[in-house]
């Protein structure tokens, strides 16, 4: 009976005191951020029906779903992202209302994920969605809003990289290579794999295409990898994801949003999902992504309304770590009232410094008094009696 | 300039690895000497290295606290998930095979085959690949006993000469994959110290090429 009543489940923890405090902090600035640029809360139910994400072309692995069965027997999943459910709501709910929806919210999703490999299975999220218009404007305005969403979290170090679907697409369809073989270059990749993609190129004729592939693990890196990619390819669909690439950060450049936005033409993670610009944040501290996002334009027309929309989600989690845990406020006093002077108590309270001051629960000034120097603490008494003392 | 934390695989991949590092132009001589130290700074440079079990390379890889690491691809194709596999350093090289008893005829019949392996995620997804069911039993040590005692109907195991196999009366049947070792960069790594990184792997890039042209 004891072996499951003391530890949280696999993958859950607690999280304590100063955690809080800093992820308050973090909210908070995000919130702030997100309400200024014209965004509005949303908040969805933990638990959906399977079916919401089964058909939706969601990239979330169906494994990966920590799944419930209802009384009528119905399958449940506890959300494993929220751009899904939210697409749910702008597609049904959201009907009678004008377009363009700019959503944001902060939750919680659950993924389940191999035993002992140090990863959770519950991660705060804040993200933010645009749905219902397309065009480089609503993707700098994302773009520029995971920049400033990183600025804000004060963090030592960041980078946000972008990256475009159609590149990889355009070259990989340009090969003529059957779907099986795409993807098996799409991962290879993604992976920067130099050995094995040049293993698979071998099979293909040379031309500016295999070219431009070989090349495409090392394209990442600041503007200039897009005048690179220039000189490699001249095909319609390639060059207009690169000159798309360069609209975006020539906009983000004049806005003084560039200095720590890269460009990385191999990211090409989950591009049968996405449709458009991709994008990662890094920072320092944190292995992995602490934000991603992009355009993803075929999701809406999974529950009945066809939109285009693009989005990202920050990995709260993960972005506590990268940031600097504040101080804990120190206790500094504690406050024993008379009988009848609770609200004097109260209100003196109000004008100490949040966390520097307790309430005393000794049941007289004697024992109060015992607390205090046990504690190495200022007593403060409250009401008329203890005036007197 | 930050400095690169790099994994290296003890055993069968270090001598290899430190060579190709002090080709490079790293002084790896303090590794050599028998310590029981587990983390080395070389000398006037940014690179500390750690040694580790290879699934721990990965590990410490994946999470950041490792910037790249050498380890090989049977443990890549067993374990891995998220990084970026930048070089094949080709050494440490063997094959994945699929080896049964002699004589047994494996694919040619419609019962369920066992399959005994110390790498079961390497085993599965070949067998998935031939949209073939097996049922998949997980070995810690030797797993050519299996089939001799009779519990399992083939191994999917690591190869490097055959004379393990051949001494107890298996073949190999078919290939599964080619194994050398591999350079892993953490992905946040690869964006955050850019410029580090792929100096560092230009320096081992370029003592690759010697070693290839038999210097």
């Amino acid at each position: 009976m004891k072996k499951y009543s003391v530890s949280t489940p696999e993958g859950t923890r607690d999280i304590l005191f100063s955690e809080c405090v800093l992820r308050q902090g973090l909210n908070v600035g995000l919130k702030t951020l997100f309400s200024r640029r014209g965004y509005h809360e949303v908040i969805t139910p933990s638990v959906e029906y399977y079916d919401v994400f089964l058909d939706s072309g969601t990239p979330i692995e169906t494994e990966s779903m920590l799944k419930l069965i209802d009384r009528e027997g119905r399958i449940l999943v506890l959300r494993p992202d929220v751009t899904t459910p939210i697409a749910r709501i702008a597609a049904t709910k959201l009907s009678a209302i004008d377009t363009p929806y700019r959503l944001f919210y902060f939750q919680n999703v659950f993924r389940s994920d191999v035993r002992h490999a140090g990863r959770s299975t519950e991660i705060m999220q804040a993200g933010a969605e645009l749905i219902g218009v397309t065009g480089i404007r609503a993707d700098i305005e994302m773009i520029a809003l995971a920049v400033e969403s990183l600025e804000a979290s004060e963090l030592t170090d960041y980078r946000l990289e972008i990256g475009h679907a159609g590149f990889f697409k355009a070259v990989a369809a340009s090969l003529g290579a059957s779907e099986d073989k795409i993807e098996e270059m799409r991962r290879v990749v993604e992976e920067k794999n130099f050995t094995a993609l040049n293993d698979i190129l071998k099979d293909f004729e040379e031309s500016p295409y295999t070219a431009a592939l070989r090349k495409l693990p090392q394209l990442f890196g600041g503007a200039e990898v897009l005048n690179e990619a220039e000189t490699l390819i001249d095909d319609g669909e390639a060059v207009k994801a690169i000159s798309y690439l360069r609209s975006i950060f020539n906009e983000l450049k004049a806005a003084g949003l560039s200095d720590r936005v890269i460009i990385d033409l191999g990211l090409v993670n989950e591009i049968n999902y996405y449709t458009g610009v991709i994008f990662r944040g890094y920072a320092t501290g944190a292995g992995g992504a602490v934000l991603s996002g992009g355009r993803y334009d075929q999701l809406l027309a999974a529950f009945g309304r066809n939109m285009p929309a693009t989005g990202f989600a920050v990995n709260m989690d993960a972005l506590c770590e990268c940031v600097k845990k504040p101080e804990e406020s120190k206790l500094s006093e504690i406050i024993w009232y008379e009988s009848g002077a609770l609200r004097e108590a109260l209100s003196y309270m109000n004008g100490k410094r949040e966390g520097s001051a307790q309430l005393s629960a000794a049941p007289d000034i004697k024992e109060a008094q015992r607390e205090a120097e046990s504690m190495g603490l200022k007593l403060t008494c409250v009401g008329n009696g203890a005036r007197k003392l | 300039m930050s400095n690169v934390r790099i994994a290296l695989t003890k055993g069968r991949l270090e001598k290899k690895t430190l060579e190709l590092f002090r080709k490079a132009g790293y002084d790896c001589s303090e590794l050599n000497e028998k310590s029981r130290k587990l983390i080395f700074a070389l000398p006037d440079s940014n690179i500390e290295i750690v040694l580790a079990k290879a699934p721990d390379v990965i590990a410490y890889v994946e999470h950041g606290v490792c910037d790249l690491g050498v380890v090989g691809k049977d443990t890549i194709m067993e374990k891995g998930r998220s990084f970026y596999e930048v070089m094949d350093l080709g050494f440490g090289k063997c094959r994945f095979v699929l080896a049964v008893k002699k004589g047994e005829n494996f694919y040619e019949t419609y019962k369920s085959r066992k399959i005994a392996t110390k790498y079961a995620e390497v085993a599965k997804s070949f067998f998935d690949n031939k949209n073939m069911d097996v049922e998949i039993i997980k070995i810690e040590g030797s797993v050519e006993l299996a089939p001799i005692l009779g519990l399992a109907d083939g191994i999917v195991d690591i190869v490097e000469t055959g004379t393990t196999l051949r001494e107890n009366g298996l073949v190999p049947i078919e290939d599964v994959a080619c194994v050398s070792a591999r350079m892993i960069v953490n992905q946040a790594s690869m964006k955050m110290k850019k410029h580090e990184i792929q100096d560092f792997l230009k320096k081992c890039e370029a003592a690759l090429e010697v070693n290839e042209n038999g210097e």
